[in-house]
């Protein structure tokens, strides 16, 4: 093992605060000598070390006629590295306590790892290994290949993944996003492990890479670690993100046949960019309709008075090139009608309404004070802090971010639930045997 | 939102205790070290458990009554999860609904479950607001209304649950099944947690009421408080809100300390939904409190070596070198304050029946049997345990969890404490006795979930 002695970590300043937590939480940023970039909360509550990480390049710019490749490489590059084929690899990782792992999402590459902060050494070690000696063994192409085909068909069983990925197929056909990030089996049939390695090289680039790290490691240690880890990774271009996606402009409901009991529906409407003016109003909107826990109206209309349905809920997501506002339940296939159009008066009251006084009060202290809920463990803030670069949001977001959603009036609120909550840009989908529901395509 | 619970997916308590090494192995490799829990009893019986963290700002608060869906009778099965529903609705001084609405807009979230032997509510909140929960949470235990208005709706809530859980899902209908045979219709652990759907349907406000003034009181409870506070402060809070509660008599809990009768049996289901099939078998097997309970801590080694990582046996023999599944595992969990099961499993790969998976798993226990196991594969099943028990330290919703899991299962905080000690102990030969005494023919029930014969 080759190992990398380095001086101390230049220091990029800023060191932030937040306002509910202030000393638990202090974010540093830091640049090693050899140029990664990452933020750092020390952390001794526990002797552990987490990073999480991440690449560009994701499952939405899988070569054509290679579908599901990048999600396949994700995952095999934990299976054997250098000398060690997949066996004495995982043995490593065991015998360090060390939790290693990778995924794919539409836009980016991710990792984390997690180690106990005694074995930093050999958890470091075994990720520069996987970053730049992955294997992929023909065996265990062939395995992850069949075991993603099983995990595929799985999904193919359950009316909640059948909903999701008709949702997405129906609202962004001809788009990237379309695509399943399992693949299809053609897709994962043709990626052969020379073109595993490919995309390997193409996706594993300093360009781009985005690290944090949380626990029982000080600044010039973590710095020595990162070098070690990412340090010798070549630099390059990647890949172009895809076109940005032109929201839907008319209905659409599809239905899907199972012989289930229960009706599974998704339903979403364009969302709001990350960077919009007004994401912290849509972000109160979207917690009063059905966001959160037990408090949203959809839970009190859909749940709380007619029993219609033990899950219901609305979320927003974004993605690079898009964004999604989405709504779902499940109800017995005689009452699914009924459940979609409680959903839709409650669309429709919000969108001529707004929220109370009293609502927008609530939202913001909920708002407010969860980011620190979310602080539960050295993963979960290595998670937060990831997530925040994604968003290109600075470090010292955290303090500022309280004082934006107290910021937000009732007639923003009104404004944005104007803006989103359109009737003629509503995308349904239904799963299992619905009475009273029709495909509109 | 309320869930019917299970036990423990992982074998094992995770929790920390000053550790005396077994092995050179481990004696390099980890310490686990003490969880600072702290202990008092208010004079209502009311036991308190207190894990402080100064991580972040926040409390966990989490009562645990020490009654659960093995407590309940055939025909009024889904009690307690249905009592759980109900005890979101109102008292006198929270208005139906407000309790998780409260939480809220105080920054917090809540939530609730049921298992076998448990029914648990937590809260996770500002840790200035820990006075806030405790008064609700207190007020509860005793001043629920559970009226005919509330049951009506939350009992369609409970059965769209039933369908989203089990209905829809193949492989849950099967796991109902499986459990009937193996535990003996109509007793305890064989019957769902949720319940049966014509029992829910039943369920009024007389049964619930019953259950609730049979089971709710500060002596049949535990309350659990980690995060950013000190014990003093938690003993002054809960002697303030908990302790004027008076206390009741709790009837004792019984478990069957028999299976059912009619075993080994094969469960088969065959349904149109099904895509992969799965091979499965189940054996009673003791727990901490029922049966043999010295293998206990065995038995945890033996399912992770034999099928709790991806270089476990199984893993190893059947997935990497013979092809036969696309995966398989083993698992055990012995807390429980009755028998539970230790359970194998494998998907196949494609073009393997379920017939050369059962000869693969056969193949590799009667070896294990004849052969023993490695004092090399026991230390690192040991090291494994004992690291996830130093990451369990690392969350603030492990700590509850695991104290809440032993304590509603008969156990104590001694014991939390000593299960790195007793995992280290455990020797090669503890493993082998410990798979011959639950790996017997006449003690399992093997499950085939396949795809319905001419579909697809």
């Amino acid at each position: 093992m080759k190992r990398l002695r380095l001086l101390a970590a230049a220091l990029a300043g800023l060191v932030v605060l937040l306002p509910a937590v202030a000393g638990a939480i202090e974010i540093k940023e830091i640049t090693t000598p050899l140029g990664i970039k990452a933020w750092l909360v020390e952390d001794k509550s526990a002797p552990v070390v987490a990073i999480s990480f991440s690449f560009p390049g994701g499952t939405a710019t899988d070569p054509d006629g290679q579908a599901g490749i990048t999600d396949l490489m994700a995952g095999l590059l934990t299976d054997g590295a250098g000398s060690m084929e997949a066996q004495a690899f995982r043995r490593r990782q065991e015998d360090a306590a060390a939790s290693l792992g990778f995924s794919a999402s539409l836009d980016r590459l991710n990792g984390s790892l997690r180690v106990l902060s005694a074995n930093r050494d050999e958890g470091f070690e075994l990720l520069r290994l996987a970053l730049t000696q992955p294997r992929f063994d023909p065996d265990m192409v062939n395995q992850r290949r069949a075991q993603t085909i099983a995990s595929i068909n799985q999904a193919s069983q359950r009316p909640g993944s059948v909903a999701s990925r008709t949702l997405m197929e129906t609202l962004f056909a001809g788009h990237p996003y379309a695509a399943d990030p399992d693949g299809t089996p053609q897709g994962l049939a043709a990626a052969t492990p020379d073109l595993l390695k490919k995309r390997a090289a193409e996706l594993l680039l300093r360009n781009g890479l985005i690290v944090s790290a949380v626990g029982d490691i000080g600044e010039a240690e973590l710095a020595r670690q990162l070098d070690r880890s990412f340090g010798v990774l070549p630099t390059g271009t990647p890949p172009a993100l895809p076109p940005q996606w032109v929201p839907p402009t008319r209905p659409r409901t599809v239905v899907v046949e199972r012989p289930v009991p229960q009706s599974t529906a998704v339903m979403a409407l364009p969302g709001i960019a990350r960077d919009d003016p007004e994401w912290y109003a849509a972000l109160v909107m979207n917690h009063v309709l059905g966001g959160g826990g037990q408090q949203s109206r959809l839970f009190n209309e859909v749940r709380e008075k007619r029993g219609l349905a033990y899950s219901v809920s609305s979320g927003l997501r974004t993605y690079r090139r898009a964004s999604l506002l989405v709504m779902s339940t499940g109800s017995a296939n005689e009452r699914i009608a009924e459940a979609i159009k409680v959903i839709r008066d409650e669309m429709g009251r919000m969108r001529n309404e707004g929220v109370t006084e009293a609502e927008l009060n609530d939202a913001k202290t909920y708002l407010t004070g969860a980011l620190a809920l979310s602080l539960d463990s050295s993963g979960s803030i290595a998670g937060l802090l990831h997530s925040l670069q994604i968003d290109g949001l600075s470090p010292d977001h955290l303090t500022r971010r309280a004082a934006l959603i107290a910021a937000v009036r009732l007639e923003d609120v009104r404004t944005v639930a104007r803006r989103l909550l359109r009737d003629d840009t509503l995308t349904t989908v239904v799963v299992g045997k619905p009475v009273g529901v029709t495909s509109e395509p | 939102m309320p869930l019917p619970g299970r036990r423990a997916l992982l074998g094992g308590l995770f929790a920390g205790a000053a550790l005396s090494p077994s092995g050179p192995a481990l004696a390099r490799l980890f310490a686990v070290e003490k969880r600072n829990a702290e202990t008092f009893t208010l004079a209502n019986g009311l036991e308190a458990i207190v894990l402080p963290s100064r991580r972040a700002p926040i409390v966990t608060q989490v009562v645990v009554y020490k009654v659960g869906s093995a407590d309940e009778t055939f025909g009024h099965t889904g009690a307690a999860h249905f009592l759980e529903h109900m005890m979101f609705k109102g008292t006198d001084k929270v208005p139906t609904g407000e309790f998780s609405r409260i939480v809220s807009r105080n920054g917090g979230r809540d939530n609730a479950y049921t298992t076998f032997d448990s029914t648990g509510y937590h809260q996770t909140i500002a840790a200035e607001q820990l006075e806030l929960v405790m008064r609700m949470e207190a007020d509860r235990m005793t001043n629920v209304r559970l009226t005919e208005r509330e049951i009506v709706p939350e009992r369609q809530v409970i059965l769209e649950e039933r369908r989203m859980r089990t209905d829809n899902v193949p492989s849950s209908l099967l796991d109902e099944a499986v459990r009937e045979q193996l535990y003996g219709r109509h007793k305890p652990y064989a019957m769902p947690v949720i319940g049966y759907p014509d029992d829910i349907r039943k369920l009024g406000v007389n049964d619930l009421a019953s259950f609730y003034r049979s089971h709710y009181a500060p002596n049949n409870a535990v309350l659990i408080v980690a995060g950013d506070v000190t014990t003093e402060q938690v003993r002054k809070l809960a002697e303030r809100y908990y302790g004027p509660i008076g206390n009741r008599r709790i009837e004792p809990r019984h478990r069957p300390s028999q299976g059912g009768t009619d075993l080994p049996q094969k469960v088969v289901r065959a349904d149109a939904r099904v895509v992969e099939p799965r091979w499965t078998r189940l054996w009673l097997a003791p727990s901490y409190r029922v049966g043999e309970t010295g293998y206990a801590y065995a038995l945890q080694v033996l399912a992770r070596l034999f099928g709790g990582t991806e270089t476990s046996r199984l893993s190893r023999v059947l997935v990497d070198e013979r092809k036969v599944g696309l995966s398989a595992w083993a698992s055990y969990s012995p807390s429980s304050l009755g028998l539970t099961s230790f359970d194998i499993g494998v998907h196949p790969a494609k073009s393997r029946s379920l017939g050369d998976v059962e000869e693969a798993v056969t193949a590799e226990m009667k070896k294990l049997l004849d052969d023993g196991v490695t004092a090399e594969e026991v230390e690192r099943a040991q090291n494994q345990l004992l690291a996830a028990a130093i990451y369990s330290q690392d969350s603030l919703a492990s700590g509850p969890r695991i104290y809440g899991s032993a304590l509603s299962t008969g156990g104590t905080v001694a014991d939390v404490d000593a299960w790195p000690q007793r995992i280290s102990a455990v020797t090669p030969a503890e493993v082998l006795a410990a798979a011959r005494h639950v790996w017997r023919d006449d003690g399992a029930v093997t499950a085939l979930l396949t795809p319905a014969e001419g579909s697809r």
